[in-house]
């Protein structure tokens, strides 16, 4: 069998018109009807295939044979060759192939996305010492009340009385996490005229309630169930979860626009915008399914936990109709799920209701 | 002249890019060196001129390492960043330093792997021109442009009556010196980066030079920003002619009137997102357009302007519009492919750049010999594939 081509001598742009053949286990290579370059098989460098780009075969003194003669190539060197290089020119050419291909592309994309990237993220936050919690939290109380909070005016006895229930909760949480102190704040958060109910968790274990959500419980135990839904914000390390999923998100958007131009990052900026509140939202549930687990287990009906919840977002809808100036970011950034997340809460109430420890959440 | 040609096609293309894509995915972006060498080489290995192919040799392999150090410095970056900003902010400075540096590697090491005809290119400039064209000038540029306006700030506010025609003068005349300066910086910068580039480009013994001025650049610029002038008036008059057509001045008065009250601020801004969709696409319309007449003009001056050992000339006959066009069409037909369009639109920008450039030689290329070179290492170029660090070498 003879293959067509060009033969260069070592780095040189000249050419001459060659044949390749083979006999038994030596290349020959023909200018001329001539022989003038002998090999051994095994000696030779053949170039991977590539749809239908020139093949080049490098002999030991740097001469280089190409060829269009892709096939003739593949039947030259059938037994000579690294299997895994065909196995891709197989992949790109055979058409089944290329749809399973993309399929399976868009699967694993979607598959890795959704649940990929939370799991690795969670995992490695696990991983990490607690501390790794306590340096990303470094200073950032302090930050907040600088710009902020203002100082709490509730009345000690109330924070006391608050304070020793916190303690009653968190005694046997602490026993069980050796490495995380817990600790409680109160602040007062204004904007305009008006107090904001919140209470959050920092990832090293403080947790800061503000005036108008103390304002806006009615019950202790209401209190109470928001405060194990900041623990589990806590012990589920979600801050840390949130910066290693940030930081997978930020490094697929590098791998898909290296490959692209800069008009398609307007779109993958947006839809890692999506895809973190995303993130943020499972957070939020599973944050909630800790504090009804914990409250089945103290005997609590999850209900308590509805009701402030509802409260909290009632108040902040007609704190927004009664404001004058408001612009219109606020629509947006109001939260959707609160539905949901009253929904699984009377979930539990009805395991509670059945008098069950565990329960199953929702899905 | 002989005009290159592209062998490739999308459909071909499409079978490698995505075969890749999965591969990456699979592998967890280990495959990626690898991918990237095949989609480099499709495009190197079907360029050609009168039988003479283009080649990229770099070996999945070679980039590996480099690879490896540039995704572990990028992940340290943007987990610096969540954890210790203060941290990220020192290291994108000591990547600024380092920036100059990346794209002369970066040349280096991509000019060293490529062929045409058998014969490897390289890149001999030195590392001192690279700092001074990719670092001084620019920081130069910038300083002006910024300088300028604020010196004459400061010296109208130590004028007592503020607002004389002398004033007005003055600024009216300070506007006109910052974008004559600026325009003429960007020619000087476009100049050198230019010069240092194409005379430190070698084909085998060969070397290309290039005799380009900065008075023509000067000219291109200056086009440049006035059509740029000229799509900005004409936008603003369509998209205020369409508002009122489409939504009526009314709703318009109303949008403003109700900035206060949000219902009223909603139901306008629905209105609003009427014109907004054709604002956009007029944004974007005039963007591509206005690259591709700068890329374009600036394409053409330099080919016809550059040659290989003053025997092979160059020139370049892309059009601005039939390439602002192709820019257009590709961009959309991305988005709405979900990507997957992307290696169509490759392929046909590649075509449409290759069936526009044009080789005139007297000597052939039969006597080029690659010369010998040290071995590059690919780490600058694989950092700034990372952090997106563009050096163009066009071909």
């Amino acid at each position: 069998m003879k293959i067509l081509g060009r033969l260069y001598k070592e780095g040189s742009a000249a050419w001459s018109d060659a044949a390749l053949t083979t006999h038994g286990e030596e290349a020959h290579v023909f200018v001329d009807e001539q022989s003038v370059l002998r090999d051994k098989l095994v000696h030779l460098i053949v170039s991977d295939r590539l749809g239908n780009v020139e093949r080049k075969v490098i002999f030991t003194d740097g001469s280089v044979f190409a060829t269009s003669d892709n096939d003739g190539i593949d039947r030259l060197f059938a037994g000579h060759r690294k299997k895994l290089s065909g196995l891709l020119h197989r992949l790109e050419s055979n058409i089944r192939s290329v749809v399973i291909a993309l399929l399976v592309t868009t699967l694993c994309f979607f598959t890795f996305v959704k649940w990929g990237i939370p799991w690795t993220s969670s995992k490695i936050a696990h991983a990490l010492p607690f501390s790794v919690n306590e340096l990303i939290a470094q200073n950032s109380l302090e930050f907040l009340d600088e710009y902020i909070f203002e100082e709490s005016k509730l009345e000690k006895n109330k924070t006391d009385q608050i304070r020793a229930h916190f303690q009653k909760i968190i005694k046997p949480i602490e026993a069980e996490h050796a490495d995380i102190v817990f600790n409680l704040y109160f602040r007062d958060w204004q904007t305009g005229e008006q107090g904001i109910p919140n209470a959050f968790a920092l990832p090293s274990g403080d947790i800061i309630l503000t005036d108008k959500f103390i304002e806006l419980c009615s019950s202790q135990d209401e209190i109470n169930s928001v405060l194990l839904h900041e623990v589990g914000h806590v012990l589920h390390r979600h801050t840390l979860e949130r910066i290693i999923e940030a930081t997978f998100v930020a490094t697929v958007v590098m791998m898909i626009t290296g490959d692209n131009n800069g008009f398609a990052d307007i779109g993958l900026g947006l839809g890692s915008l999506l895809l973190s509140s995303n993130y943020s939202r499972d957070h939020e549930s599973e944050a909630d399914v800790y504090a009804f687990e914990q409250m089945l287990a103290a005997r609590v009906d999850p209900k308590v936990f509805s009701d402030i919840l509802s409260r909290m977002s009632t108040y902040m809808e007609e704190a927004k109709e009664q404001s004058t100036k408001q612009d219109w970011v606020d629509y947006i950034s109001s939260h959707p799920s609160t539905q949901d997340r009253v929904e699984q809460a009377l979930h539990y109430s009805e395991c509670f209701k059945k008098g069950k420890l565990h329960c199953p959440p929702n899905s | 002249m002989k005009t290159l040609e592209f062998n490739g096609s999308g459909a071909e293309y499409f079978k490698i890019w995505i075969v890749n894509i999965l591969l990456v995915l699979v592998t967890f972006g280990f495959y990626y060196p690898w991918a990237k060498v095949r989609n480099k080489r499709y495009f190197y290995a079907n360029t050609c001129l009168e039988g003479r192919y283009f080649d990229y040799h770099a070996t999945g392999k070679q980039l590996f390492f480099g690879y490896l150090i540039a995704m572990t410095l990028l992940i340290a970056y943007l987990v610096l960043e969540q954890v210790y900003p203060i941290g990220s902010v020192v290291m994108i400075l000591l990547f600024f330093i380092a920036t100059p540096w990346v794209m002369w590697r970066s040349m280096k090491f991509n000019l060293s792997m490529t062929s045409f005809s058998n014969v490897r290119f390289s890149f001999d400039g030195l590392l001192g021109g690279a700092y001074i064209n990719y670092m001084l000038l620019p920081a130069v540029l910038f300083l002006s442009i910024y300088g300028v306006p604020i010196l004459l700030a400061i010296l109208l506010s130590m004028v007592d009556s503020p607002l004389t025609w002398l004033t007005i003068l003055i600024a009216f005349l300070g506007v006109i010196v910052t974008v004559c300066l600026a325009i003429y910086l960007s020619a000087l910068i476009l100049k050198r980066n230019t010069a240092y580039a194409i005379n430190s480009y070698r084909f085998g013994q060969g070397s290309l030079a290039t005799n380009v001025e900065t008075k023509e650049f000067s000219f291109i610029v200056l086009k440049t920003v006035g059509i740029g002038f000229l799509l900005g008036v004409a936008s603003m008059v369509i998209i205020t002619v369409l508002s009122v057509l489409l939504v009526g001045s009314q709703a318009i008065l109303d949008l403003f009137n109700g900035l206060d009250d949000p219902e009223m601020l909603s139901s306008a801004f629905g209105m609003l997102s009427m014109i907004l969709a054709p604002t956009y696409l007029m944004l974007i319309g005039s963007s591509l357009f206005l690259f591709a007449y700068f890329y374009a003009k600036k394409r053409a001056y330099v080919y016809a302007n550059s040659t290989l050992d003053g025997n092979t000339r160059f020139s370049s006959t892309l059009r601005p519009g039939a390439y602002a066009l192709v820019t257009l069409t590709n961009f959309f037909a991305v988005i709405f492919s979900l990507g997957l369009a992307t290696p169509w639109a490759k392929v046909r920008v590649m075509r449409l750049i290759l069936e526009n450039t044009h080789v005139d030689t007297d000597s052939g290329f039969d006597e080029y010999i690659t010369a010998k070179q040290e071995e590059q290492s690919s780490l600058g170029e694989q950092i700034g594939d990372a952090f997106d660090v563009d050096v163009e070498f066009g071909i």
